[in-house]
């Protein structure tokens, strides 16, 4: 059992990270910071359920992940499964074009990595089905372990491994979309 | 490609993600040690994913930490009901 007195020190260090993962499920800062505050509001008058020792930033992420669902998504309750279509591994890689040598295939691989900027990346995780955008979320943004996500979204590890799977194709696919609008892409990239 | 290379690159994630056993994480690198091809694959998703990460994380405004604190204080202060 926790101790409420305690909860600012302990809870509070995670309140920016809260903060990231916020904003890509409300996409607005002002739904972000109510998002947040409720959590640690409802995370606090929780707190002496919370087991000492046991995961606290996972047991934060479960509160926000739950108050998201409940206020933001009221029109439709549990998310459905969403047709993503068929993405190929390697998506992304595979159509950064041919090269003459492992040089020339770097220079190309860095000119997309560091091309991609920030609302690229951000959109393509935005745009995904929510259904693949919080597996998505908790395992490339917080790091999670698989075993940990299944945990705060109340869903098998399976799930989670083949929703992250399809979650992460579906991003290199638009990442690719916006590598070629920003022409980061050499002419013969059309085609893996 | 070999037989080699598809059973790799359908641990791809799972091995980025170090949530392999043991057994198979050592299958999968003495693979990229031999194979220049998986190596250039894996390591592009890991820089990407890298990347993602970093351009994914978001500036927290400064009063946001401090209106949270009051908050807090206000609920302790006194509790609904």
């Amino acid at each position: 059992m926790a101790d409420q007195a305690n909860f600012e020190t302990d809870a509070l260090q995670y309140s920016r990270q809260l903060y990231s993962a916020a904003m890509r499920m409300t996409r607005n800062s002002a739904d972000a910071e109510d998002l947040v505050q409720e959590t640690y509001l409802k995370a606090y008058r929780a707190y002496h359920t919370f087991e000492a020792g046991t995961n606290l930033k996972a047991w934060l992420y479960r509160i926000l992940t739950n108050t998201y669902i409940n206020k933001y998504r009221k029109d439709s309750r549990r998310p459905t499964e969403v047709d993503l279509g068929t993405v190929e591994d390697l998506y992304l890689y595979r159509r950064l074009g041919s090269q003459e040598s492992a040089e020339a295939a770097r220079t190309t691989e860095d000119r997309v990595l560091d091309g991609l900027v920030e609302s690229d990346i951000k959109s393509a995780v935005e745009e995904l089905p929510e259904t693949f955008r919080m597996p998505v979320l908790l395992a490339d943004l917080e790091g999670f372990a698989y075993k940990e996500i299944a945990e705060i979204l109340d869903i098998p590890i399976g799930t989670v491994m083949s929703r992250l799977h399809r979650g992460r194709k579906a991003m290199q696919k638009r990442l690719w979309e916006f590598a070629k609008q920003r022409g980061l892409l050499p002419e013969d990239a059309e085609r893996p | 490609m070999s037989r080699e290379c598809d059973e790799a690159l359908t641990d791809l994630y799972t091995y980025l993600d170090a949530e392999l056993d043991t057994a198979s994480n050592a299958k999968i690198k003495a693979h990229l040690d031999e194979c220049p091809g998986c190596e250039a694959s894996f390591d592009f998703e890991g820089r990407l994913r890298t990347v993602v990460k970093a351009r994914l994380n978001e500036d927290v405004p400064d009063s946001f930490v401090s209106k949270l604190k009051e908050a807090l204080a206000d609920e302790a202060d006194c509790p609904p009901e």
